[in-house]
């Protein structure tokens, strides 16, 4: 019969035989190594194995916090879809971090120089010539043809996914195996054709694999996608990992000099960046600015890396019209002398170095990367005194004492109506942007405007009207959050905030020079674009419809021993992955 | 066959009973929880608004294709039923032109993801075994830890042991959960290596090393911190619920009766005093079953884990109503049943216990 303690002394036995199996028993045997000796630009970085050894492999580790939905760059929801899709799928034209459009299955990028574009200014109608290259292969060894082209379009056109320039088009016809045309509607103009096939939205499937039948947000190439790009997709465990390896048949000789990309999903912040200080990852996507602070510190086995120009721009956006009734402007934001108040009162070089601890950029207008950088916008000043001073002329003024301001005089608002407003974020930035709308909200108590903070879910915020979205059914008074376009080109983001009729326009705000600037930027005459972007500077700049305050870094914390990461503003920064090394 | 009377009630009639009055209240459950979550601001066409900007005409296509553009009722019909048996309109030009392909809830047919258009069942499949996985592992864990701290704590009631595992317990329901993880791969992960290997001395997160051929090692690696995670609360309170049972338990007439009878004081806590003091703890565990499907959102996120957790808040946070209604319903129909086990189990251990 056991007695009390034989199991005791059994516990302790069995408890020493685990403790010694987990110090002991070390991790699986590793496969994949970095090589010792660093390859140059150009060569891969993996070596002839010799005939009875293991070939040796390298690999990286890429750090997402979200299940990626697709691979599809249009059914899009964490952000992610489009780094994944970089990896396997090409498109006619990519962005290189300076805004040079380059080309990836064109042969070249058609120009009206080289006669790829054609344009009669008489009919206002323009079309477009694209030549494929000849020697990209599907990873099964099929051709990538103009047929493949057609088919992601005509699949696009089938189920009622939008990408840009999509109303404009009238249609898109193959003239050859490798060229097909694309015919515009008289009366548009459509200024970035290159990336219409292109960028960070569009990618080229296979019309051999793909089910057309299931439809372009259903078919078999989301989630098994046949790869024309540097990897095949070999396993995606859900909320877990995906697993690319180099694709024998890309087109780029010697490419992709990495044999094997890990995409692993660390939803905590920490843990990302605990793995990345212990080796375990080589990439961490988009890091809060904390960590960016640590990959900066030398000798630590990371580094820090950002793109040249910037895109998402922290933005206020002014409802003009009282929340909730698009009939009624608002007693105070409808004033534009309020609203350049307001502007004046936010110190946003102490949002920038203390907050986001110097991963941002002042930025005050809307056509601030190039080549619209042009236009001569003076920064605006911070000087609390001059916007409480605008402020009192505008006709609010504190009577009371109790440090609000009332209407004493103003044009909109009924005497004595105080200077109050809800002022709301969205949630899922993250602690940042919480501090930002505590400070800002701070300065303006500062100067006499009360308010109430709000912090909103995303899916709330940009929820439809009907499932009572605060953007879109005006239901809100100030908001802030950032947005930035892809690609080179304003043209789209502009219309789409400022023309009169978008929906959009979420501040309500109609100028009717402004709409013809917009639509008078939709030309293909470069030079002419650049002096209306700069009209449409200006009149931005003296009627703040929005008001900008700047923009974040486009940023990724490193491996030290990854090389050729060129983070990007204007395409994810997987894409150049393809010249991506490492070096030991 | 003849069935154990149950109370003076046959058991299969009482178990047939009780599932008989699941069936109306999972109604309710679930017009109610359709309702709340329908009703609730926010919506799935988010995603195709905030950066993406779809005319009109484009996001009543998509909304057409989840079925958004029918009224509520309608909604939780088709949901509950299916649509195969209605006409529908599929192109939005006013006029039904085909029937519609949904069988709904009842028939299995939990429909697709608003997200990656993927069927609810396989997102489903796809994690809950992980979620069981982990989740059975932890409570099999707080069993064998809970269960002697409660034992002894109760035995030597007051004695250091005993004030030192009530210090513990009240520390462990005080941690906040999220803090802990952090706090465990600080220090088994960042700062403790392997004296032989070099590496961290437990991964950060996951199932298993990625990449690497099936190991049981590696997988008990792996959950190691994930289950100490996720059982410090649970520990903290079963323990002192046995605790508090014993103690009710080992001073009882019949208990003072078998040490006059001269049994051994072994014999009496474990077949007299702790048979009786477990059986509230055993509906517990009954009643705490449902997480073995629902998982601990904390533990997935922090240690990276593919579980039904994520799969829930993902869900919420991003409006995917098919997903999370049937994380939902799914979960009350569990939370319904293992109430029904309990309720048997009491019965079966506790012969005073009386169920009209």
């Amino acid at each position: 019969m056991l007695k009390i303690g034989h199991f005791k002394k059994l516990a302790l036995v069995v408890t020493l035989i685990l403790m010694a199996t987990l110090v002991f028993g070390c991790a699986p045997d590793e496969t994949l190594e970095a090589p010792t000796e660093a390859p140059s630009v150009g060569e891969p970085a993996t070596e002839e194995p010799a005939a009875d050894e293991p070939a040796v492999k390298t690999s990286i580790t890429i750090l997402i916090p979200d299940n990626p939905v697709a691979f599809n760059g249009i059914n899009t929801d964490t952000g992610y879809e489009q780094a994944l899709g970089e990896l396997v799928m090409l498109s006619l034209s990519e962005t290189d971090p300076n805004g040079n459009i380059i080309p990836e299955l064109a042969a070249e990028i058609p120009t009206l120089e080289n006669g790829g574009v054609t344009f009669d200014e008489e009919t206002w109608s323009m079309t477009v010539t694209w030549k494929l290259r000849e020697d990209v292969y599907w990873a099964d060894g099929e051709q990538v043809t103009a047929d493949d082209v057609i088919f992601t379009w005509d699949a696009l056109i089938e189920a009622d996914a939008w990408i840009a320039a999509m109303d404009y088009t009238e249609s898109v016809e193959r003239i050859d195996d490798f060229t097909f045309i694309v015919y515009y509607y008289e009366g548009y103009v459509f200024p970035y054709y290159p990336l219409q096939f292109g960028g960070e939205d569009f990618f080229v499937y296979a019309e051999h694999f793909c089910d057309a039948e299931a439809g372009f947000y259903e078919w078999n190439c989301d989630d098994q996608p046949l790869s024309s790009g540097p990897y095949i997709l070999e396993e995606w465990v859900d909320d877990d990992h995906l697993t690319f390896v180099r694709n024998p048949n890309y087109f780029e000789e010697g490419k992709p000099y990495i044999d094997q990309v890990i995409v692993q999903i660390v939803p905590e912040e920490p843990v990302k960046q605990a793995m990345m200080l212990e080796g375990d990852a080589d990439l961490h996507y988009w890091p809060a600015e904390p960590a960016s602070d640590v990959y900066k510190e030398p000798g630590n086995g990371t580094k820090y890396a950002k793109s040249p120009t910037e895109r998402w721009v922290m933005r206020l956006i002014p409802n003009l019209y009282v929340k909730g009734d698009r009939e009624t402007i608002h007693p105070f934001i409808s004033d534009v002398r309020v609203r350049r108040a307001l502007r004046m009162a936010v110190d946003v070089d102490t949002i920038v170095n203390d907050i986001f601890l110097g991963y941002g950029v002042p930025v005050w207008n809307d056509f601030f990367r190039p080549p619209f950088n042009g236009c001569d916008i003076p920064r605006p000043e911070y000087d609390l005194e001059g916007a409480a001073a605008l402020l009192a002329e505008a006709g609010w003024t504190d009577t009371d004492g109790d440090g609000i301001r009332e209407c004493h005089g103003c044009p909109n608002a009924a005497e004595g109506t105080v200077m109050f407003m809800e002022y709301a974020i969205y949630a899922e930035y993250g602690e940042t942007l919480e501090l930002t709308q505590q400070f800002i909200a701070e300065s303006w108590n500062a100067i006499g405007v009360d308010t109430e903070l709000q912090i909103i879910e995303g899916a709330i915020m940009w929820a439809e009207e009907e499932d009572g979205g605060t953007e879109i059914a005006g239901l809100f008074e100030m908001d802030m959050w950032d947005d930035g376009y892809p690609g080179t080109d304003p043209a789209d983001q502009i219309w789409t905030f400022y023309y009169s009729e978008s929906d959009w326009n979420y501040g309500r705000w109609a100028n009717e020079d402004m709409d013809v600037w917009i639509d008078e930027f939709y030309s293909l005459d470069e030079e002419y674009r650049l002096e209306v972007a700069c009209e449409m500077a200006s009149i931005l700049e003296d009627e703040l419809p929005q008001i900008l305050l700047f923009s974040t870094l486009e940023q990724h914390g490193l491996s030290e021993r990854l090389q050729g990461v060129l983070p990007s503003a204007n395409d994810p920064v997987t894409w150049n992955i393809a010249n991506w090394t490492l070096e030991e | 066959m003849n069935l154990p009377l149950f109370m003076g009630v046959n058991m299969g009639q009482y178990i047939v009973r009780r599932l008989l009055q699941a069936i109306p209240m999972l109604l309710l459950v679930s017009i109610v929880l359709f309702a709340l979550v329908n009703i609730a601001p926010g919506g799935p066409m988010s995603a195709y608004s905030r950066t993406n900007r779809m005319p009109e005409e484009n996001k009543e296509a998509i909304r057409r294709s989840f079925g958004l553009d029918k009224p509520l009722p309608v909604q939780y019909i088709v949901w509950l039923a299916g649509n195969d048996w209605m006409p529908v309109d599929t192109d939005g030009n006013g006029v039904t032109d085909s029937y519609g392909t949904r069988k709904g809830i009842l028939r299995g047919d939990f429909g697709f993801s608003y997200k990656n258009r993927e069927p609810v069942l396989d997102e489903i499949a796809a994690r809950l075994p992980n979620t069981i996985y982990l989740m059975t592992i932890t409570l099999l864990a707080v069993a064998v830890v809970a269960i002697p701290i409660g034992i002894i704590s109760a035995v030597k009631q007051y004695s250091a042991l005993d004030n030192t595992a009530t210090v513990l317990s009240f520390m462990g329901q005080a941690i906040p959960e999220f803090w802990l993880g952090l706090i465990l791969i600080i220090i088994f992960y960042s700062t403790l290596n392997n004296p032989i290997t070099g590496k961290a001395l437990l991964p950060a997160g996951g199932m298993s090393t990625i990449g690497a051929d099936f190991s049981i090692v590696d997988r008990i690696r792996h959950l190691i911190l994930p289950v100490t995670m996720g059982m410090v609360g649970w520990v903290a309170w079963y323990s002192r619920f046995l605790r508090s049972s014993m103690l009710e338990v080992i001073n009882q007439d019949y208990i003072r009766t078998a040490r006059a009878k001269g049994q051994v004081e072994r014999k009496v806590l474990y077949k007299h005093a702790l048979k009786n003091a477990l059986i509230p703890l055993v509906t517990m565990f009954a009643l705490d079953f449902p997480y073995i499907f629902a998982g601990s959102l904390y533990v997935e996120r922090i240690f990276s884990w593919p579980g039904m957790g994520r799969l829930f808040y993902d869900s919420a946070t991003s409006r995917d109503y098919p997903i999370l209604l049937a994380v939902l319903i799914i979960g009350a129909a569990i939370v319904i049943i293992s109430n029904l086990l309990a309720d048997i189990a009491y019965g079966f251990l506790d012969p005073r216990v009386r169920y009209d």
